[in-house]
């Protein structure tokens, strides 16, 4: 009896996010990025704002939106020391003043000798910094509220009219829907081969890295002697039904609705105003 | 008419022929049943049917059309459905919708007709409200249900089955038999392709293939009364054997009385302890989304030398008792020890899994049954390694010189599932649990089974086989225990 956990992070709901069309959900990733990209600190904590409202619409825990971003951490943290501290800061008597607006600030602050901060880097990397929060965490609502089936039609839908400059999109959208139907499938087969081994006295994380690679011989053989049989099989089983990699029908035709389009255009128009302007 | 002509094939590498001057007939609305062994070469036939191998000599005729015209290979594809063993490597789609499609697109059909077909193939398999799910999410008879409904979408005039059920469950057994009656009720030509007599009543005509040969076509009647022609063509073993009644009797499972925590003091004296699980208690996916409780306070004493069956339906947590049996998942509550209060440990319980043949990796066959007693650190000597394999081999009937330095590979499906139990056997366990263990077997693959059985529980070895085959092993052994909402019932 083995458990079936889905793939991706989808979080199954109701709300208008999740209801929203997958392509016109990329489409507004995209002008968001853009956005971020052109927009000012007025513009960067509106985003914010936003961002965090969509969370609670979408009925996603806030704190979830924390976990896109530990593996970033060591990055943000960089990118904000990295404009932050400066090896070349006068000493008080001699620095010179900046605008930040309405008020002056000291260029840079020295610390120990030429080691210290500037002040208004470390504005700037604040701001380099919310930026790639912003991104990652607007990619994660993404990701919980659409299914990553929903997500790889939407992505193949948007790639068809390559097709008209010789890219298989037929046979890319088909890997792409084997690769998503037998991900869980050979998971659980490779889980069913290491108990089996287990059940034989084999040990898979003792001993050092050459006795740890071999030791897991035992489960790679089979697991590869079993995904070609399936192959072998896969293929008979499309041959059977006449796959061809074009002219082929699609009785999901993915006709987008006028609220789908309507989110989709207003939203990324009104991204990309907002990121000019402010 | 679907028909074969003289048809002879060789595999490519292949000494002998795997198919020999082979001929028969199937007319729409008729329902033929093609009987035969493991290794008859009964799988080559679906593969023939529908042109995914081509033969050496004579040919394959749907119609006017042959398999090996490249032209129209596509329409007679579409006119000969072919379903085999595993549902699993059949389906390709993320949705049950867009599986039955995927047919009618490939076809080129507009999107009305696609619709339409698909809603005939749903009413046809009652696969109604299965649209939108996972097939992942299916049990193994709805997706060859689902499989087969794919096929009834491109409009087939004739369906070959290879072994549709031998991987299902009773009632996916059930659920595929119907379908199959119903097409052929419903005017389609069937050949079913199967090494289980029990498909035989509804068939109007029986062939039998043996070595790559049709030895008999006929009436079914006259070969299912004749137990020596089918002893001769391997398809029936232990004719003698009586079979109970006690399944499908519902009734019956009100008398089911709970099997209550062992009395260590009734440890049966003997030399070796007994095998004692106490109120276990397991969970899957603890403290998330998915948590699920499979074993509910699960009691059991198991003596050496004793034969128990424990049977349940899929889903009912016996894979995970066996699990806990063989001491690979840790119970959440309660104990799964031995009687005396030692740990399981692998080699004391040893675990034969389904297709057991799946965990082969070796270069050799005896460094396969090796395996298991070098990392139990028991082959001290060259001397005593040769001799373990050797009486490994010799247990499950394989003549060790022929087989000791052979590829396991290279083995055919029954040698490589009896050198799979030798690699459990070197390791001498104490108590041998089986898990499906004559699940797609034919007669003398079962018959080997109950065999090897026999004589382990016959050397002291405590046996436990987990098998929803009830009426097959009820007759044979000393107690039969039912799976049932998390806990063992006593019948």
């Amino acid at each position: 009896m083995a458990l079936v956990v889905p793939l991706g992070q989808y979080v199954p709901g109701t709300s208008i996010l999740h209801r929203l069309d997958a392509r016109m959900k990329l489409l507004l990733l995209l002008a968001f990025a853009i956005a971020i990209f052109i927009s000012g600190w007025v513009g960067l904590l509106l985003f914010t704002a936003a961002i965090i409202g969509l969370f609670v619409a979408a009925e996603i825990p806030v704190r979830m939106a924390f976990r896109g971003l530990k593996p970033i951490l060591i990055l943000l943290t960089f990118t904000f020391l990295a404009n932050t501290i400066t090896f070349s800061a006068l000493p008080a008597s001699e620095v010179a003043y900046a605008e930040l607006g309405p008020y002056m600030v000291p260029q840079s602050i020295s610390w120990i000798g030429s080691f210290g901060i500037k002040p208004i880097g470390a504005l700037n990397g604040l701001y380099f910094a919310l930026r790639i929060i912003l991104l990652v965490c607007a990619t994660s609502l993404l990701t919980y509220t659409t299914s990553i089936v929903a997500l790889t039609d939407a992505l193949v839908t948007l790639m068809r009219p390559l097709a008209k400059i010789k890219v298989p999109v037929e046979d890319i959208a088909t890997m792409f829907s084997i690769a998503l139907r037998f991900i869980p499938i050979t998971a659980q087969e490779a889980e069913r081969i290491m108990v089996s081994q287990s059940a034989r006295g084999a040990i898979f994380n003792q001993g050092g890295p050459y006795k740890r690679v071999k030791a897991w011989f035992p489960v790679m053989v089979p697991l590869f002697v079993s995904l070609f049989r399936r192959a072998d099989e896969i293929a008979g089983a499309m041959e059977t039904r006449c796959y061809i990699g074009k002219g082929r029908t699609h009785l999901r035709q993915h006709k987008l609705n006028e609220i789908d389009l309507a989110v989709g255009l207003i939203g990324t128009f009104t991204l990309i105003i907002v990121g000019i302007l402010l | 008419m679907l028909s074969f002509e003289h048809v002879s094939y060789r595999y490519p590498g292949a000494a002998d022929l795997a198919l020999e001057d082979v001929s028969f007939t199937v007319s729409p609305g008729e329902h033929v049943v093609l009987l035969g062994a493991n290794g008859s070469g009964k799988s080559t036939i679906a593969k023939l049917t529908n042109g995914l191998l081509l033969p050496n000599e004579g040919e394959i005729r749907v119609g006017d059309m042959t398999t090996a015209q490249k032209a129209t290979i596509r329409k007679l594809r579409s006119h000969v459905g072919v379903v085999v063993q595993d549902p699993d490597n059949q389906i390709i789609s993320t949705t049950v919708l867009d599986e039955l499609a995927f047919g009618p697109e490939n076809l080129g059909l507009e999107r009305e007709d696609i619709l339409n077909r698909i809603q005939k193939a749903i009413s046809a398999l009652g696969l109604e409200g299965f649209e939108e799910r996972d097939p992942n999410s299916l049990s193994g008879g709805e997706k060859q249900r689902v499989v087969i409904a794919g096929m009834l979408a491109m409009n087939p005039t004739y369906m070959v089955f290879d072994e549709p059920t031998s991987r299902l469950d009773r009632k996916g057994r059930a659920e595929v038999r119907n379908a199959i009656n119903n097409l052929n009720a419903s005017g389609h030509g069937i050949l079913h392709i199967t090494h289980d007599l029990t498909f035989c009543r509804e068939a109007h005509k029986i062939l039998v293939l043996k070595g790559g040969c049709l030895v008999y076509a006929g009436h079914p009647g006259s070969l299912l009364n004749n137990d020596q022609l089918l002893g001769a063509f391997g398809l029936k073993v232990d004719s003698n054997q009586q079979r109970s009644q006690i399944s499908g009797n519902s009734g019956l499972l009100d008398t089911l009385r709970p099997v209550t925590a062992p009395d260590r003091r009734s440890n049966r004296g003997g030399v070796f302890p007994s095998l004692y699980l106490n109120n276990v208690h397991f969970t899957y996916g603890e403290n998330t989304a998915y948590e699920q409780e499979v074993l509910k306070g699960v009691n059991l004493d198991v003596g050496p030398g004793s034969y128990t069956l424990i049977s349940g339906q899929t889903g009912s947590g016996k894979s995970t008792l066996l699990r806990v049996l063989a001491g690979l998942l840790k119970p959440h509550m309660g104990t799964a020890t031995f009687s005396d209060g030692s740990k399981i440990f692998p080699s004391a319980v040893g675990i034969v899994f389904q297709n057991p043949e799946s965990q082969i990796f070796a270069q050799t066959v005896e460094d396969e049954i090796a395996f298991g007693p070098k990392n139990l650190g028991l082959l001290p000597s060259k001397e005593v390694r040769g001799n373990i394999v050797r009486e490994a081999l010799d247990a499950v009937g394989l003549d060790p010189k022929a087989f000791f330095s052979r590829s396991p590979f290279t083995l055919s499906g029954g040698e490589m599932h009896r050198v799979a139990i030798a690699s459990i056997l070197a390791m001498r366990p104490t108590f041998l649990l089986l898990d499906e263990p004559t699940a797609g077997l034919d007669a003398m693959g079962r018959a080997f089974i109950h065999n090897m059985i026999e004589q382990m529980v016959h050397a002291t070895t405590g046996v436990i086989v987990v098998s929803h085959e009830v009426e097959e092993f009820e007759p044979r052994v000393q107690a039969h225990l039912v799976l049932r909402e998390g806990r063992l019932w006593r019948l």
